[in-house]
């Protein structure tokens, strides 16, 4: 064989081998792998509790479990860089499948003007942007929480709104269940202009481009710190927040838990009866040197003394918790959904309903 | 009204498991009249059934599907809707002998729940709680006729005589489950755009990879393949059907599994 005829034997099968691949990674069996993968990966996500501390997985799985749900990043599943290798991978399949049958879809528009024809093409469409939608609305949305009780003000990150907490209501049923949490707000920009509105669960409020979500609540409480007798600090802290004297950051109290209705059961846990002010007791532990030394139960405004320095929870509140969102591609998400529906719908039925009238109408 | 509630919920109850005897009876014995006596049986219990669902409804001053007995008493309502639907479209009257068992199963563990009407919860306070759990119903209720028509079917070669006679050809079976499931998929995805939006609404996040979410997901991905392998593989026969059993206890697992194995936000037990 001369060299040339071997170069270009060497060539076919280099584009044969290439051809080979490209049809493989716009195929069926490629997309039902990975749709696989997902799948397991999508099992693994919800039977593993995601997102928890390192030592939670070897507590919980033992070592050897516990080191390969790490190395394989089985405790982040949704957001590991190999499953959104695979999301990318779909991509690919559904761009490649799309484009290798825009053709023949077209030709068969052409030949027999049925709409039906678009449906699995707008269906695979559908799928594709669904999931470009989505991470882009992952990538390019951003969140940050503002908490504080009712007269409070914070600014929102480095965005230049400033958060307002006007009020906050629970509005609470006869049997004290909770109806609704409703926060009024103030949102006001650089420019001075402000936007008034409430945020409930389900309904939040919007303003200068910002979704304000009213995410949780719970009970904070001022702590006042006193050294030889003299106030010389005073804060607010939400159940979970701890302070300490600043001239003795050594020694921290932590308002640890809140029971607006306080009683003990008689294996000696704490329940609150019902959630109104009627006998307010607020848990807290003393810390020293990041020890534990005590934990007690106080009664608002009660004097908490450790040597030289004396503590005081009192005048419980409620406070908010805000989530305030801004998501610029959020609609786009709701278009490719529209897209998916679509193709369903003209796949489905559209398409029989025609070859339905055809075949009654005696054509071919 | 708690009574009218109770009286009809029973009374669909055991008409479910009448009608599932008589679809018995006929597949056995191969005569009209048993299964006509089924399917109004059947029909009867659906509107007790209906009953039932309205009345709840009326007490509660909400849409009954909030809980684990409210949905699963939906579940067997949707199934048999979808159930009159195509028994009548396909004229296939052994089919009850296959679906009237998973609704009385479906229905009989709504009566093992708790039936105490609750006050919402503030996340389900929402318009699109109708449509998410509508699409859902109608969702789970088709692909539980198309489990019903697989079970037909892989039954099919092990049964002679007057049983094997009631049941049609292998390729009404396939039609029945292809045409089911396809209406399943689509409101499954209706399902999942409603609840994604809703989601938005409610969290700020359309997706949050919640159990359930996740498991409507592996859902339709089970459901997904079986279409193409269907539409564009030719794909029929046993595969087909034991394609749609697998997507059922699929669904079985996201609406039962999910709410009482896994937490997340749809776990409102």
């Amino acid at each position: 064989m001369s060299e040339n005829a071997q170069k270009e034997k060497n060539k076919d099968n280099t584009n044969g081998m290439l051809k080979k691949i490209f049809n493989f990674l716009k195929g069926m069996p490629f997309s039902f792998i990975l749709l696989g993968i997902i799948s397991f990966a999508c099992i693994m996500g919800s039977v593993i509790p995601q997102g928890q501390s390192i030592a939670y997985y070897m507590d919980s799985y033992g070592a050897r479990k516990g080191n390969l749900i790490i190395a394989f990043s089985l405790d982040d599943v949704f957001r590991c860089w190999w499953f959104i290798a695979l999301a990318g991978l779909l991509c690919f399949n559904l761009i490649l499948c799309s484009i290798s049958r825009i053709k023949s879809v077209i030709a068969a528009w052409k030949r027999t003007r049925r709409i039906g024809i678009w449906g699995s093409w707008l269906t695979h469409l559908g799928i594709l942007f669904l999931i470009v939608s989505f991470a882009l609305s992952q990538y390019t949305s951003s969140e940050d929480e503002i908490y504080g009780i009712p007269g409070s003000s914070q600014p929102l990150g480095d965005t230049g709104l400033q958060i307002a907490i006007d009020s906050f209501d629970v509005w609470m049923r006869d049997d004290y269940t909770v109806d609704q949490y409703v926060a009024g707000l103030t949102v006001s920009n650089e420019k001075g202009e402000k936007q008034r509105g409430e945020s409930s669960v389900n309904y939040p409020f919007r303003a200068f481009g910002y979704s304000f979500y009213q995410n949780s609540m719970g009970w904070a409480n001022y702590l006042d710190i006193y050294k030889d007798g003299e106030l010389v600090k005073t804060d607010l802290l939400c159940a979970g927040e701890y302070s300490y004297p600043d001239d003795f950051p050594a020694l921290v109290i932590m308002f640890s838990k809140f029971y607006p209705d306080f009683a003990e059961k008689e294996d000696g846990s704490f329940y609150t009866v019902t959630p109104l002010l009627k006998k307010p007791r607020s848990l807290y532990g003393i810390f020293y040197n990041g020890n534990l030394m005590s934990m007690d139960i106080v009664k608002p405004g009660e004097l908490i003394s450790v040597h030289d320095y004396g503590f005081v929870l009192r005048d419980p509140v409620q406070y908010t918790l805000i989530v305030a969102k801004t998501d610029p591609y959020a609609w786009t998400v709701l278009v490719a959904a529209s897209v998916l529906i679509a193709g369903l719908v003209l796949s489905f039925y559209i398409r029989p309903w025609e070859e339905n009238r055809r075949k009654d109408n005696g054509e071919n | 009204m708690a009574r009218i509630e109770n009286i009809s919920f029973m009374t669909a109850l055991a008409a479910y498991l009448v009608s599932a005897a008589l679809y018995f009876v006929y597949i056995a014995v191969k005569k009209a009249w048993a299964s006509k006596a089924a399917y109004l049986v059947m029909a009867a219990g659906f509107l007790s059934h209906s009953v039932s669902i309205a009345v709840r409804g009326i007490i509660a001053q909400r849409l009954p599907l909030t809980n684990q007995y409210e949905f699963a008493t939906a579940f067997a309502w949707g199934i048999t809707l979808c159930f009159l639907f195509f028994v009548k479209r396909f004229k296939f009257d052994a089919l009850g002998a296959f679906v009237a068992p998973v609704i009385f199963l479906i229905i009989g563990y709504a009566s093992m729940q708790s039936r105490e009407i609750h006050n919402l919860m503030p996340a389900l306070k929402s318009n699109w709680l109708g449509f998410h759990v509508s699409m859902a119903i109608i969702a789970y209720g088709a692909f539980g006729v198309a489990f019903g028509v697989a079970m037909a079917f892989l039954l099919k070669d092990k049964v002679h005589g007057k049983i094997a006679e009631t049941i049609p050809d292998e390729k009404t079976l396939d039609l029945i489950i292809y045409r089911a499931v396809a209406l399943g998929f689509l409101f499954l995805t209706l399902c999942m755009v409603t609840g994604a939006i809703w989601a938005n609404n409610a969290w700020g996040s359309y997706w949050n990879w919640d159990p359930k979410e996740t498991w409507s997901l592996i859902t339709w991905i089970i459901y997904a393949v079986f279409l193409h392998l269907r539409i564009r593989k030719g794909m029929t026969g046993k595969k087909a059907a034991l394609f749609a059993a697998l997507g059922f206890i699929c669904v079985i697992f996201t609406y039962i599994g999910v709410n009482t194995l896994l937490s997340g936000l749809h776990s409102y037990k």
